[in-house]
């Protein structure tokens, strides 16, 4: 009975143990979630709380100080470039593990492993575009051109392995414990894998959108919708430039046979709404201290763990600051005792699909020309959490891989397009980075800028010396008109991109007489450029309010630049609104709320302010107005895009009576005064039940600025309803879910003077103080210092490890 | 008073062993424990548990005070629980659960050894 009892009990009680460390579908194993000392509690000490004077690196050559300022930033001192990488790769780790694993893993196609069956869409589709592909050609190329390179990040590899190493369970980041799972070795393959991930966060195409546009609205109507150069663009390289180089010939073909079909397809997704970017520079001559001062703000989703990473790296050699990727080697944008950088995304249709017409069913030869080629197969293994894994086989063609095939995303429609794009050649911009990092002047950044291939950026300069510069450097192919606007058929050689533009073709400028240098993702030249650039997405509005205010300051100051970057003046609005209110006329004026609401408008000073109520009722008037003037356009099955904004405010301008505003399936002739009057409708119908939820409609209130945590579903690690101004197509470019992501202003004196500033905290723990401290700052529009340090500095100094 | 000190002596167990042991190893060795300790099942059961279940609270409670972290409370929402407190009352039991059936465990490991009971009604 006794020998009964006990078994009975210790089976009871190696149940219960068993038990709590099972997970139950979504629930993570309880029993290591929740012990004290290992599970998540551990997570809720900051940094400072758990500092040590000594941590152990090994493979240094000697030793490496860390430094941690106030605010969690930590300067690391080493006495070379191994050293100081394989530092950076330990400290990053050591603050940002789950966050550099968890973006390579979304870049790998690999978040199936993570979630389970939820993600195996999303996996598909990174595979299928050839990110890892693309990143396997770029660890190649890295290899055999550059082993410098190569070294660096194998030794930043090692220092991030070394801290998984020496990982306990208390420190191990707190997704690991809920999503249950471990961190795995870091590579270089990785930190290639991540720049190539920007590259797809940066880059789109609407080629599919175009066909379709083609084949609905013919050429002549495309070309009035959709003008590339639309009358008043204010491009990056100042208009009037002179191009100092003879272009490279471009033949186009004579007669040029688009595929006809018109394609319902789930097109890929494309960058966030709201992507882009601010940079500029101001030469000595404008401003107060004679200093150049540089300036630059990428506009990316807003996340937690914040994208970026606030790092000082030196060595006898050099001494960089500014924003790090996790992941990636050296400062992303930032600036050394020389010069200062930033970027912005250079969009350019750089994304091209040839049609494949495959021999037979077998999909093993296509038709190019008289001949047939040989695909090859790729077999992507996609392990996915609780089940097992999924098979997908991706056919290559030379072009690359065919995304769209009978197995995805067709609607059964029987389509075969490969992707041509430059991400799959072997390129290799971590060098960029390395070299801009040390670079001292113009030249240092020029031989930088070579290596860089994609995702195409403004690289925007200013250095000591006095010089300011602006270069869009990507890899960039060479285009007849047109090309690569819809898609083409494979089985055309004469579709094949010509080449790429050199390097030295690439627009740039150093020095101009207008005293500064600008860009905001508009189009990167006037139409004098000798080639063909086309991309969809070119804005129109924070370039030309940019430049317009720089045209006219002067006696400039790091204040008055850093104000700049938080102008929330609504241009597109100011542009807009009185068209808008003229066109309404006076019929609205007898209904109380339509009064109170124009009145609101007529008293507005387009200051997008996160108090004032004016920009909410403009931007879901536009909205509402917008969509109803492109409703037969946005109706069609097939996927189109809209005309910009900027396109639709001309016409409303210039042609309020055009039959662009007409909506052929009505017996009515429509113009735009009878989608104005329609949209103010709508703005009653929303606001009547906005003001009846809701109440207040103060901008801020309305658009509610959200940085959210990499995994949606952690909704009490995101910080919602943030306080602060601005919009999409304003300069303070924060809307809902996107906006400034890294904030930097640097004056280039004789001693640098630095700020910046993110929507963050250096700490990727939810639980630490340091995780999300900065977004107060940051939506205040205030900065935090970013001078260079001294290891013996000892204001602001949190602690000190040094690494042996 | 034997109660108590090996409800304090458990808690102690988990204070010196748990950080650095997993749970699993602490529950081996409160089992040893209480079979090395004489004591009645019942009373094995409950000190045990105790002992695991308030040191296990009391860290918590200790952790989430001297940090003023609110990972706490974003834990408690992520769970659906909404805040900390039931976050902090399920440690507790969970550990009190762990310890309680890890003692019964060793308790009635001893009384197989025992040659013949010297108090029949327990205690």
């Amino acid at each position: 009975m006794k020998y009964i009892g006990f078994l009975v009990v210790l089976a009871l009680t190696i149940a219960l143990g068993v038990a709590v460390s099972t997970p139950f579908g979504a629930i993570p194993p309880l029993a290591p979630l929740l012990d004290p000392n290992h599970g998540f509690w551990q997570n809720s000490i900051s940094e400072d709380e758990l500092a040590e004077d000594e941590l152990e690196l090994n493979n240094l050559s000697s030793e490496v100080q860390v430094v941690y300022d106030e605010n969690l930033i930590p300067h690391i001192f080493a006495a070379n470039e191994a050293d100081l990488y394989r530092a950076q790769g330990y400290i990053t780790a050591k603050h940002r593990l789950w966050q550099m694993e968890f973006q390579t893993m979304a870049a790998a196609g690999r978040i199936s492993e993570i979630v389970g069956p939820l993600a195996i869409d999303l996996d598909r589709m990174t595979r299928r575009k050839g990110l890892a592909y693309g990143a396997e050609k770029g660890i190649k190329f890295t290899q055999e051109t550059d082993p410098e390179t190569y070294a660096l990040l194998e030794a930043y590899a090692d220092g991030v392995n070394q801290y998984i190493d020496q990982l306990e369970d208390a420190q191990l980041p707190v997704e690991y414990k809920i999503l249950n799972y471990r961190p795995e070795p870091w590579t270089a393959f990785k930190s290639i894998l991540l720049l190539k991930y920007m590259t797809d966060m940066l880059v789109g195409d609407r080629d599919l959108e175009y066909s379709n546009l083609r084949k609905i609205l013919g050429e002549v109507m495309l070309d009035k919708l959709y003008p590339e150069y639309p009358i008043g663009v204010e491009p990056i390289i100042e208009a009037g430039h002179k191009w100092d180089f003879k272009s490279l010939e471009v033949t186009r073909p004579d007669s040029i046979n688009y595929p006809n079909d018109q394609l319902v397809i789930d097109p890929l997704p494309q960058p966030e709404e709201g992507t882009g970017s601010n940079n500029w520079a101001v030469s000595g001559s404008k401003t107060k201290s004679g200093n150049p001062i540089l300036a630059n703000d990428p506009h990316l989703s807003l996340n937690l763990p914040s994208l970026w990473y606030s790092m000082q790296l030196t060595t006898p050699n050099h001494s960089v600051k500014g924003a790090t990727l996790p992941g990636a080697l050296g400062v992303i944008s930032g600036f050394n005792e020389n010069i200062a950088w930033g970027v912005t995304n250079a969009t350019r249709d750089t994304r091209d699909w040839y049609k494949i017409t495959f021999q037979d069913k077998a999909r093993k030869a296509y038709r190019y020309g008289e001949r047939w080629e040989q695909t090859t197969f790729r077999i992507e293994e996609i392990k996915v959490k609780g089940e097992p894994a999924l098979i997908d086989t991706v056919v290559y063609t030379h072009y690359g891989p065919v995304v769209y095939d009978k197995t995805f995303n067709s609607n059964r429609q029987d389509v075969n397009f490969a992707l041509k794009w430059n991400v799959h050649e072997g390129s290799n911009e971590q060098k960029t980075f390395l070299k801009l990092n040390t670079a001292k002047n113009h030249d240092d950044y020029n031989v930088a800028l070579d290596n860089f291939t994609a995702p195409a950026q403004n690289f925007v300069f200013a250095s000591k010396s006095g010089d300011i510069a602006m270069r869009i450097q990507g890899k960039f192919p060479l285009k007849w008109k047109g090309q690569g606007k819809f898609f083409m058929d494979g089985a055309d050689p004469q579709m094949e991109w010509q080449g790429y533009i050199p390097n030295e073709q690439n627009a740039s400028t150093l020095n101009p007489s207008r005293g500064f240098v600008s860009s905001a993702n508009q189009h990167p030249t006037d139409s004098t450029y000798p080639y063909y650039v086309f991309d969809n997405s070119y804005e129109f509005y924070r370039n030309r309010r940019l430049n317009n205010r720089l045209s006219e300051m002067s006696n400039i100051t790091v204040e008055d630049m850093q104000g700049l970057q938080f102008d929330d003046f609504y241009l597109h609005a100011s542009e807009a609104l009185p068209i808008m209110l003229d066109l309404l006329g006076s019929d609205v004026e007898n209904d109380a709320a339509a009064k109170k609401y124009i009145s609101i408008l007529k008293q507005w000073d387009f200051y997008a302010d996160p108090n004032q109520k004016a920009p909410t009722l403009f931007y879901i008037w536009w909205r509402e107005t917008y969509s109803q003037i492109w409703k037969d356009l946005s109706e069609n099955l097939a996927p189109v895009v809209l005309p910009s904004y900027y396109q639709t405010v001309l016409f409303m301008k210039n042609e309020p009576n055009s039959e662009v505003f007409d909506h052929k399936k009505t017996s009515e002739r429509e113009t735009a005064a009878t989608h104005i009057k329609f949209g103010f409708k709508g703005l009653l119908e929303v606001m009547t039940k906005w003001e009846e939820e809701e109440g207040d409609f103060s901008w801020a209130n309305y658009k509610r600025t959200k940085i959210q945590h990499l995994v949606p579903q952690f909704n009490s690690f995101s910080v919602e309803n943030v306080y602060t101004g601005g919009g999409a197509g304003i300069l303070n470019a924060t809307s809902g879910r996107s906006g400034a992501s890294w904030r930097m202003v640097v004056e280039l004196g004789p001693e640098v003077k630095a700020f910046g500033v993110y929507p963050g905290g250096q700490s990727g723990n939810p639980g630490s103080k340091f995780y999300s401290n900065f977004i107060p700052i940051w939506a205040n529009g205030e900065y935090l210092n970013f001078d260079l340090r001294t290891p013996d500095q000892v204001d602001g100094l949190l602690f000190k490890t040094n690494l042996n | 008073m034997k109660f108590i000190l090996f409800t304090f002596l458990t808690a102690v167990l988990v204070l010196i062993f748990n950080p650095f042991l997993p749970y699993w190893s602490v529950m081996i060795i409160i089992a040893i424990f209480a079979a090395l300790i004489d004591n009645g099942g019942v009373a094995a059961f409950f000190a045990g548990g105790l002992g695991m279940g308030l040191a296990w609270l009391g860290q918590s409670i200790y952790i989430s005070t001297f940090s003023g972290s609110s990972l706490p409370d974003k834990m408690g929402e992520l769970m659906g629980f909404g805040s900390e407190m039931p976050l902090l009352a399920l440690t507790g039991i969970l550990g009190f659960l762990l310890g309680a059936f890890s003692a019964l465990t060793g308790s009635l490991l001893r009384n197989l050894f025992k040659r013949k009971p010297d108090n029949i009604y327990g205690g």
